[in-house]
């Protein structure tokens, strides 16, 4: 590699780089400062982030690919990375209070969430199946450790050591694949292995491949068969890092998958029929069991698998706007989830939980303002209009229309209406019923701001989504 | 520039219920309600006041791009069909207002935004000339109604909240995807007025006719998916049954004239007979059920479904009569039953039952409001000189037009309507006072007479004078009927 190259190189993944960096940095910062400063932490991990938003969009122009195709930064990584620097602040922002609550007072649990999402952003750059696999594991890793950090709680154990477990098994799946893929092509690279391959491209060997490797990806955005981690996880991890995963590394993987989807080899073979499958089975177990449950984690756990199988809808379809339609989703169901999240963390404080439904009884004859945003959310979820989830969910619609998918459409709108119920149901607890005890929300301005923020992308997307639509469509197709 | 007449009208009563958000004090949020409301309908007078008579042309129409990238704008316009709903919309928003004054006693502020913001959906859902845009409106309402059937509900309300809300949501859904189908089939725009141009192959229109009428067919209700208008109407609060009934039932019917009929026209003519038939099962069976109710609420509710049968049994006669009648009786319905659910909320509010046992001899107690109601429901069973006369028989001549059983079944509903609505007068009005009424019961007082008055001015106008209000739909049904018969054909 020449000095030209590698400068290129580095130039291209400078993002990466500093959030690496600064993560190191903070490590070593994190042991220096002092127990009850740990307001510096979060503020020097927002900046870290910042600066590589900064780095990100001022390289944005062009494309640029590096390490010998193993890496591009192109608009499709840019609009990936956006969504996991806003992901990654937000989460900051609500989990300096959080933390305080729960005690958890090490600065391992910032430098872990960066890390995580170095994770993420080589996963959404990756054109190589292998450093897809090495973004994709340094984001794992790093969830894995957020799991269980709540040490004092069984609930949190288990849920890393069942994540731990399943994990491991569906990344040897992955790579079994990948191994596959290596045989039958002699190249680990999306691009060069539809070059390689001159035979017929239902070949059951690469199909079988094919099917391997988007069984690994499948887990990584807990679609079924590979969610059980799910309820499980998202009720034991901190709250924080549920919101952090149900959005995040959500999104990471669905980068992988349309990566791997948008590439000729993938297109031109029959996957779509698993991929429709899987969608159509997702969507289903995730509105009926979300039916039955009580706890609000679980509940949104649930309702994250029914989501991953909507936007699975949005890949069967393929094409440009399958893919825009998909990372406009992401994009709008980061804004949605985390807003609903970011009350979930809220209410947490003291002895109370607010981890049942119940507890949410009555909620909006003291805090008005509180109940309307959940409404808010809430709907949006749902897809209700003139929310951001309608268009997020419109637009996977039209995309599945226009390859001619109707009947998936049909499935797709029949299950969000079942989903609709538990969404609805919630504001129902919420409006009308009566308080049993009052309520002591843990309101800091950034718990505020992220609030605020969230509200404004929900309904401002679905006001005018005309230039986040343009956005998504840029960067799917400059892919 | 021109003043965006429609987006004022539209946009009103949604700026005055954010501004509502920030006020404290339950009195000034009754007042100002009523202040947004009562000024859209000044708007709405002046609208009416500019509108032209003598065009089928969409009036009014303002175009803004909102989505470019999928061909959404924001347009709005009215024509002749919808200019009734717009007013009739209007002018119910501030006697909806009224009926809460002292009804609405907890969370005044809440309803009142839940109100305002529901106004200016069903105005939006009328004016709309952008699919996209109509089906925002028409699905964002779910939100406020679920709230205030939910919230400010009967003992009931849960339920009929969630039935309201789940039976409406799937058949919208449905309809999402016939309009994403129809965006593709008609050259991938939501352009209403460009969608009527297009000549789709049959099977295209049959398919999207029964996708079209699962969300409309929910919204009118026809049986059989009527079953959440009963719950919705017993448990609502009397301003939420006054908005479901006058209003929300005819954007069913709206949405066969304004989407079915030109869209489709030919799947219209192939499925009429059905469409007939439907009506007419509705207008018996629902004439059936309203006979055996005790509840006055459900027995206005079931007399809803018999009505709103004669209704889509009008719209689909597709002739000139039955549709003007159709039409016009969308109008009447609204006027009539929107006064009863007023004159039930208004006697619950002084006895707290609406058992039809319960009552007796109210005549001696209220005779000024017994009179009222005497009106009301003189209107509602068509006798002559009242505003339904006019819509039924033109329903009626166009029925025996199309299809002489039909037409006997609508008659037969006539006569049941008659059956239950002076059995339900004589029972509540006259013979002995009975348990329920021997308290003083305190006649209607001046907020309450000016919420009933206008509604009781609108019977007796249309049914004397229809000319202006025939006028208003005149050429936009003509032209109706020359899209659905091809240009020649029109009758």
């Amino acid at each position: 590699m020449t000095a030209a190259a590698l400068f290129q190189s580095i130039l291209a993944s400078l993002p990466e780089i500093v959030v690496v960096t600064g993560a190191c940095i903070l490590l070593i910062l994190g042991q220096l400062v002092r127990k009850g400063q740990q307001q510096f932490l979060v503020w020097a991990s927002i900046a870290v982030v910042l600066i590589a938003a900064l780095g990100t969009l001022m390289l944005a122009g062009e494309v640029r690919p590096a390490y010998s195709g193993m890496f591009v930064a192109d608009r499709f990584a840019v609009f990936f990375k956006v969504v996991f620097y806003l992901v990654t602040v937000l989460t900051f922002l609500l989990s300096r209070k959080y933390a305080e609550i729960e005690g958890i007072g090490s600065s391992e649990y910032y430098v872990l969430l960066l890390l995580a999402l170095s994770g993420m952003m080589i996963m959404a750059s990756a054109t190589d199946l292998l450093s897809i696999y090495v973004g994709l594991e340094l984001m794992v890793l790093c969830t894995y450790v957020l799991t269980g950090f709540l040490r004092q709680q069984r609930r949190s154990n288990e849920a890393a050591l069942k994540y731990v477990i399943l994990g491991g098994v569906s990344t040897g799946i992955f790579l079994y694949g990948v191994s596959l893929i290596y045989g039958l092509t002699g190249t680990t690279q999306l691009d060069g292995m539809a070059a390689a391959v001159t035979g017929d491209p239902l070949d059951p060997g690469l199909l079988l491949a094919v099917v391997f490797i988007v069984a690994g990806l499948v887990f990584k955005v807990g679609a079924v068969p590979f969610h059980m981690w799910v309820p499980d996880v998202y009720e034991g991890a901190p709250t924080t890092i549920t919101a952090f995963m149900s959005v995040g590394p959500k999104a990471a993987g669905f980068a992988v998958i349309l990566r791997v989807f948008l590439n000729p080899l993938v297109a031109a073979s029959n996957v779509w029929i698993i991929v429709a499958v899987i969608a159509a089975v997702t969507m289903a177990l995730g509105s009926f069991v979300a039916l039955v449950q009580d706890n609000f984690k679980r509940l949104l756990a649930y309702s994250s698998i029914a989501h991953a199988g909507f936007a699975m809808f949005g890949v069967a379809a393929g094409g440009a706007d399958g893919a825009a339609s998909v990372m406009l989703y992401l994009l709008i169901y980061a804004f949605m989830n985390l807003g609903i999240f970011g009350i979930v963390i809220m209410m947490r404080n003291g002895d109370f939980s607010g981890e049942v439904i119940e507890d949410y009884a009555g909620l909006a004859k003291s805090h008005r303002g509180l109940a309307l945003l959940m409404l808010l959310y809430l709907f949006s979820l749902a897809g209700i209009p003139p929310t951001a989830g309608f268009f997020a969910k419109f637009y996977v619609l039209v995309a599945l229309v226009e390859r001619g998918f109707v009947m998936l459409a049909v499935i797709a709108v029949l299950l969000s209406a079942v989903a609709a119920y538990f969404y609805i149901r919630i504001v129902m607890v919420i409006y009308m019923r009566e308080p049993e005890g009052a309520f002591d929300p843990a309101l800091t301005p950034a718990v505020a701001a992220t609030l605020a923020f969230t509200a404004a992308g929900t309904i401002g997307i679905g006001l005018f989504p005309a230039w986040f639509l343009r956005l998504a469509q840029h960067a799917a197709v400059g892919g | 520039m021109t003043i965006p007449l429609l987006s004022l009208i539209v946009f009103t009563p949604a700026v005055g219920a954010a501004a509502l958000m920030f006020v404290r004090n339950d009195d000034v949020v009754r007042w100002m309600a009523l202040g947004v409301t009562v000024l859209d309908f000044v708007l709405c007078i002046a609208m009416l006041g500019g509108f032209d008579t003598s065009t089928h042309e969409m009036q009014f129409t303002e175009t803004r791009p909102w989505v470019p990238a999928l061909g959404i704008t924001y347009t709005l316009g009215i024509d002749g069909i919808s200019a009734p709903f717009v007013f009739l919309t209007a002018l119910l928003g501030w006697i909806s207002v009224l009926a809460s004054w002292v009804a609405i006693d907890r969370k005044v502020k809440e309803f009142m935004v839940s109100l305002l913001a529901m106004q200016a959906l069903m105005l939006g859902v009328f004016c709309a000339l952008d699919l996209f845009l109509f089906y925002v409106f028409w699905e964002a309402m779910l939100i406020p109604m679920y709230l205030i059937i939910g919230v400010w509900g009967g003992d009931g309300r849960v339920y009929a909240a969630f039935k309201f809300f789940l039976y409406t949501l799937a058949g919208s859904l449905m309809f999402l995807i016939g309009v994403i189908v129809l965006y593709f089939h008609g050259g991938e725009t939501f352009d209403i007025r460009t969608l009527m141009a297009q000549d789709l192959p049959l099977q295209v229109q049959s398919w999207l006719f029964f996708a079209f009428l699962i969300a409309f067919a929910v919204k009118v209700p026809m049986v059989p998916v009527h079953t959440w208008l009963p719950d919705a109407h017993v448990q609502a609060p009397t301003a939420g049954s006054i908005i479901l009934a006058a209003v929300l039932l005819k954007m069913g019917a709206y949405g066969f004239l304004r989407f079915s009929l030109p869209m489709l026209p030919e799947a219209s003519v192939h499925y009429s007979t059905l469409m007939l038939v439907l009506s007419a099962v509705a207008i018996v069976y629902g004439g059936l059920l309203a006979l055996a109710q005790d509840d006055l609420k459900k027995l206005v509710a079931y007399s809803s479904i018999s009505h709103m049968g004669l209704v889509t049994l009008g719209i689909f006669t597709l002739n000139l009569r039955g549709l003007e009648g159709g039409i016009l009786q969308m109008f009447n319905h609204g006027v009539t039953t929107g006064a009863l659910f007023l004159s039930v909320g208004l006697i619950y509010e002084r006895t707290h039952t609406r058992s039809i046992a319960d009552y007796g001899g109210l005549m001696k107690a209220a005779p000024v409001y017994t009179a009222f109601l005497a009106l009301f429901t003189l209107s509602s069973m068509a006798l002559p000189g009242t505003n339904s006369f006019v819509g039924e028989l033109l329903v009626l001549s166009g029925a025996f037009a199309a299809n002489l059983a039909v037409g006997a079944a609508a008659v037969l509903g006539a006569l049941l309507g008659a059956a239950y609505l002076l059995g339900m007068y004589r029972k509540v009005a006259l013979g002995p006072a009975s348990i329920g009424v021997r308290f003083k019961i305190r006649d209607v007082n001046a907020r309450e007479m000016a919420a009933i008055l206008p509604l009781a001015v609108f019977v007796l106008w249309v049914g004397l004078y229809p000319k202006p209000f025939l006028e208003i739909i005149d050429a936009s049904v003509k032209h109706l009927l020359a899209q659905v018969h091809g240009k020649g054909g029109a009758q």
